[in-house]
């Protein structure tokens, strides 16, 4: 295969990998690959692992759980009867029936019968036994448990700070918008955990119905014009307050956060028009 | 001057990821063997025909191809249609799977992608501006269960990190959100060629970086 052809096929098979092929470009998949000594699945095996990286679980509803398991009884039940019908399809073997010998007395046989009926009685017992006591421990471990209260944001806040080797911090300052001018407080970041928080004071409380507050990540100097969005978050109550943060996509090594007011629920891209704070990572803080 | 440094920086980083390709392929496969024989017994049991392997299947797999249908999907009813379609596929391809290629979880979500992606090009879906306004306004970040108890997970986590930001970009859009190129070039302002060659060098760069193909050399290519 031509060097050409061979970077063609390697094209289409990351294409199929990550966004799927059209028709006419299956057709040009099966007519390259024919033949090719090329790996087509391990594209697809590193799509799904990045898929895996990239995606928060979420538990699947209950109802679908019950579909499933109808839709199984209904694919299996189908794939037994394929099973036994090819089972009975096999020639039957057939067997002379041959009266059986007694080889052992009437003794011999009792003797048997008592020590398997001893054993199985003991072996009863002592599971029925076992069982009783790891309930018994199961409920004294459930009565003697307190349940623990859940961190606060001020908690989780101080124990990522405490446990992050690589955290990422910047100070906030008030933005152009003059009623956030006077905003103080900080922001800590972790790649490793993927987690953290902002620390504000002095950030108007916001009209839930009317705005909300946007953070956005910079990652890199040339992605100013696509920063990453931190999250939507309102303000409730003045002082200090303590925001998660809300990272949509994984964020390495940002380079600056900003704040600002949009509608509520956020927005893809913002105007800018309403900055609210700024954060810089001096160089040495990352 | 800029394009020829960015050029240069581009095929160092492509040469270290290649380097480095060689050691993470043995540690990722000897650990793949390890995950594999400790969790492909739910597959075995379903190609074998043993219907009690199900409930294992969707406790351990349910929430994994739920939430990549709901992600790509972006609609609930489709979401649940596809889940569906979905584990039947698993069931049917279940003695496919190779323990020595891949991980059962991964093996899973590959079949999952596939059905996903045929769903999204067979509907002709164009998401509108809001939706890919919503595209953003989900959690995606990693999810931490998983990371722990998946090493193709863990690893592909690595890769990412060693690709370019416009790379890492375009791959979290098209492969966690199932945007196309077209939407993703609208949405971006990039040129529908440059989010095409930012996805192929990503996912090659990622494919070596899993020790799951040959290193290839270092070619550079003008985005």
């Amino acid at each position: 295969m031509s060097e050409n052809m061979d970077d063609k096929l390697r094209d289409l098979l990351c294409d199929q990998a990550v966004f799927g092929l059209t028709n006419e470009e299956a057709r040009q998949l099966k007519e390259l690959s024919d033949g090719a000594e090329m790996d087509a699945q391990s594209y697809e095996l590193a799509a799904a692992a990045i898929a895996l990286a990239e995606t928060k679980i979420e538990p699947m509803p209950a109802g679908l759980e019950a579909k499933l398991l109808r839709a199984a009884e209904e694919h299996f039940g189908a794939s037994k009867e394929e099973i036994h019908e090819s089972i009975h399809d096999q020639p039957t073997q057939t067997f002379q029936w041959k009266e059986p010998k007694p080889s052992r007395s009437f003794f011999d046989w009792f003797g048997w019968a008592a020590a398997a009926v001893a054993s199985i009685v003991l072996m009863v017992t002592f599971f029925y036994y076992q069982d009783r006591l790891s309930k018994l421990e199961d409920r004294l471990a459930k009565a003697t448990a307190t349940p623990t209260p859940a961190p606060s944001l001020a908690e989780q806040r101080d124990r990522l700070m405490a446990e992050a080797t690589d955290l990422t911090r910047a100070e906030w300052a008030g933005g152009p918008y003059e009623p956030t001018k006077g905003v103080t407080g900080e922001v800590v970041w972790s790649d490793a955990k993927q987690q953290g928080y902002m620390t504000f004071r002095g950030l108007p409380v916001n009209d839930a119905n009317l705005e909300a507050y946007q953070l956005w990540i910079f990652e890199e100097p040339q992605l100013e014009a696509l920063p990453k969005d931190g999250g939507v978050f309102n303000v409730t109550a003045k002082g200090e307050v303590i925001i998660p943060i809300d990272a949509k996509l994984r964020t390495i090594s940002p380079k600056a956060f900003a704040i600002t007011i949009e509608k509520p629920g956020g927005v893809m891209q913002s105007k800018r028009e309403r900055l609210a704070a700024l954060a810089p990572v001096k160089p040495s803080e990352t | 001057m800029s394009s020829l440094a960015t050029g240069v920086s581009v095929a160092f980083a492509v040469s270290v990821a290649g380097w480095k390709s060689e050691s993470n392929s043995g540690s990722v496969l000897r650990t793949r063997r390890h995950d594999a024989f400790v969790t492909q017994s739910v597959l075995q049991r379903i190609a074998d025909g043993d219907q009690s392997a199900v409930q294992d299947c969707l406790k351990s797999y349910g929430g994994l191809v739920w939430s990549l249908a709901r992600r790509m999907l972006r609609n609930q009813d489709d979401a649940e249609d596809a889940v569906q379609e979905i584990f039947l596929d698993v069931w049917k391809n279940a003695s496919r799977f190779d323990p020595a290629q891949a991980s059962e979880t991964t093996f899973v979500a590959m079949i999952a992608r596939r059905r996903l992606i045929d769903k999204i090009r067979h509907t002709q879906r164009r998401i509108s501006a809001d939706s890919i306004e919503d595209v953003l306004a989900e959690p995606s970040t990693r999810d931490d269960k998983v990371m722990q108890t998946n090493v193709e997970a863990r690893e592909a986590a690595k890769a990412m990190d060693q690709l370019r930001p416009e790379q890492r970009q375009v791959l979290q859009l098209s492969i966690v959100h199932g945007l196309s190129h077209q939407e993703i070039a609208d949405s971006t302002g990039m040129p529908l060629g440059t989010v095409k060659t930012h996805a192929r060098r990503g996912i090659i760069q990622v494919r070596e970086l899993l020790g799951l193909g040959e290193i290839t050399g270092v070619k550079e290519v003008s985005v």
